[in-house]
């Protein structure tokens, strides 16, 4: 009773609300809508503080961890490559203050390089297929249709992605190395095109990943455009074609223009997505710590080594091979984090003076 | 890239102006959505260079009417029609008329204003691109004239590449009667086209319709016999899907033939407020 009567978070509502005695001008409140009033106060400062906090805490706790490897690994980590946890049955050795096993040499840059590849093959491959994908179902498909189209793409998004990875492994990867890139291999050998010259492998690498994560963001940025392209005024479009507008001058003078930031949203959203994405990626990418030789080769990204990687890492007695591991994290996060705003600052600087009609119509 | 037009636009640009406007008429004209008929047996016609006013209750089938002016309703699910509809001496549902060049030619305005996500010049220029009608260079020029001709260039001269959803409702209106008014149509088909707008915007927009002709046809849908009355040259009148009466606006209004005419202005006028 004593320790309550003054704690500071008990006190504060009191002195807060109106008192019922001895203050003539506050007006008599039901004590159920104070109460209320309060409750909501808490629960909506809980909320605004929650997904703040737990991001700094990630990111400290995630530092905290991981200092020893920072220290340890230094520049090399970003620009270095080879994962060499050192030598497990020789004695622990003492650098910098850095206890760890002999030889260990951590170097990061075909993780980042493959987490950057197959992130970006997702996009140029399924936004494009995505959002022509929501067009067709919004201007072309009879309404009945769209639905079940629709449906099968909510349902698509909600496969769990090992057993799309699975399914890569087993399938999709066979099908695509027996009959997909041969033929990509023998495209004329021009800038670009070039790319996809070289030995095809047994269809676990970076193309296969790329194309995995295609796949898992073409129905998350097909269903927001779609919702979008339903969002477009009737009235708009009628605008353009009362002027003698084609159906596709249409879309460009307003569809298009009116969906293009959300698209572009949806994009950035898949783009976490692809990031991120580690059991699909882990299965299907060939699981090598070195990067992909040609489009075809075998690879890794963070997210997928650290799910590969971990159990072995904690084989290690000096714990370092674990702390590298919360290094490699932090660094995933890190450019989650990057992407992430500089695709929304990206979007937000075409949008201004494009006269797109944010918060208008959207 | 030297500008190509469509075929049918030729010709028409240079001469509308001097032209004049084509009369549209429509014989025995009927059309329906479904097994609803909307508007039955309308045979009538639109004196060139004039506006004529169609009134009537709610629900009576003017838009409908006015949408098939421009082949609007040719889109709209289990829309038919019987009868024809000329444009000059030419059927707008014959086989050689391009529906894209008869909107070119029959232009429309919505009731709300419905403005293109896009600049304010590139608004107004819009229609013009679409059909080639100018080189790059002249768009800023046609975007200037047409605003100058609706009266909005002074309030958007210094932000031609703005977003128009920053106008207020009546601007926007009068930059989609600009954007109309850019590809020269020889008819101008508005739909309520101040039936969202302040009393200011609305005399702004009659002022305009008033300085359209005789260069061009107008048609306008309104529910504001006050407005029809200020405006036209001639008044429909339908109701319950047929057109009751047609005449020139003063008569129809002053000694109107049909009882039921009558009885509508007479209720109508007595309700509506003085304007």
């Amino acid at each position: 009773m004593h320790a309550d009567a003054s704690s500071p978070r008990d006190r504060a509502p009191a002195a807060a609300s109106p008192a019922p005695r001895g203050n003539a001008t506050a007006a008599p409140r039901h004590l159920g809508a104070v109460v209320a009033d309060r409750l909501l106060v808490v629960a909506s400062t809980i909320g605004a503080v929650v997904p703040l906090g737990a991001l700094v805490a990630m990111v400290v706790v995630l530092l905290v961890e991981a200092m020893p490897a920072i220290r340890y690994n230094g520049w090399h980590f970003l620009v270095g490559s080879g994962f060499d946890p050192g030598n497990f049955y020789g004695a622990a050795v003492r650098t910098g203050g850095i206890v760890h096993l002999a030889g260990a040499s951590y170097g990061a840059w075909p993780l980042i390089l493959g987490t950057l590849e197959t992130a970006g093959i997702a996009l140029v491959v399924g936004v494009p297929i995505a959002v022509g994908a929501a067009i067709f179902i919004v201007e072309k498909l009879p309404s009945r249709l769209a639905g079940i189209v629709g449906l099968a793409l909510e349902l698509l998004a909600g496969i769990p992605s090992v057993v799309i990875g699975l399914w890569g492994v087993l399938t999709f990867g066979p099908i695509l190395s027996r009959d997909v890139f041969p033929v990509l291999a023998h495209l004329p050998n021009v800038p670009v095109l070039n790319i996809f010259r070289g030995y095809v492998g047994n269809g676990e690498g970076l193309l296969s990943a790329g194309l995995i994560l295609a796949i898992m963001i073409i129905p998350i940025v097909a269903a927001t455009t779609r919702d979008l392209l339903r969002q477009v005024p009737e009235t708009t479009k009628e605008g353009a074609e009362a002027l003698g507008m084609t159906a596709s001058e249409t879309f460009f003078t307003v569809q298009a223009r009116w969906i293009r930031t959300g698209v572009a949203g949806a994009a950035v959203l898949g783009l976490g997505r692809a990031l991120g994405e580690t059991i699909a990626v882990a299965l299907v990418s060939g699981s090598a710590l070195s990067a992909a030789t040609n489009i075809y080769g075998t690879m890794t990204t963070i997210a997928a080594t650290i799910a590969t990687q971990l159990d072995s890492a904690q084989g290690d007695p000096t714990g370092l091979f674990v702390k590298t591991l919360a290094e490699a994290a932090l660094v995933l996060l890190a450019m989650s984090l990057l992407i992430n705003v500089g695709a929304r600052y990206l979007v937000r600087r075409s949008a201004r003076g494009a006269a797109l009609p944010i918060g208008v119509g959207l | 890239m030297e500008p190509t037009q469509r075929p049918g636009t030729g010709g028409a640009t240079s001469g509308a102006a001097v032209a004049e406007a084509p009369t549209l008429s429509s014989r025995e004209f009927t059309v329906g959505f479904g097994a609803a008929t909307i508007m039955s047996d309308v045979t009538v016609a639109f004196p060139s260079g004039s506006v004529t006013a169609l009134v009537g209750p709610s629900g009576s089938g003017k838009t409908t009417y006015l949408r098939s002016l421009n082949r609007m309703n040719d889109k709209v699910r289990n829309f038919w029609r019987k009868g024809e509809i000329r444009l000059g001496d030419q059927e707008i549902h014959g086989r050689e008329v391009d529906p894209l060049v008869l909107r070119r030619r029959v232009g429309m305005v919505f009731q709300r204003p419905n403005p293109f996500p896009m600049s304010i010049q590139d608004n107004i220029v819009a229609g013009v691109r679409a059909h080639r009608m100018a080189k790059r260079n002249e768009l800023r020029d046609i975007a200037e004239t047409r605003l100058a001709e609706v009266g909005l260039w002074s309030a958007v001269s210094d932000r031609l590449n703005d977003s128009p959803f920053r106008l207020s409702g009546g601007q926007q209106q009068l930059l989609c009667l600009a954007r109309a008014l850019a590809v020269e149509p020889e008819v101008l088909l508005l739909d309520e086209p101040t039936s969202s707008l302040d009393p200011r915007s609305t005399e702004a927009v009659e002022e305009l319709i008033g300085r359209l002709t005789p260069r061009l046809t107008v048609v306008i849908v309104t529910h504001n016999l006050a407005q029809a009355r200020r405006v036209s040259d001639y008044t429909m009148f339908f109701q319950d899907g047929r057109l009751v009466e047609t005449g020139r606006t003063e008569e129809l209004f002053e000694r109107p033939k049909s009882p039921e005419t009558a009885r509508y202005l007479g209720a109508e006028l007595a309700t509506a407020p003085r304007s």
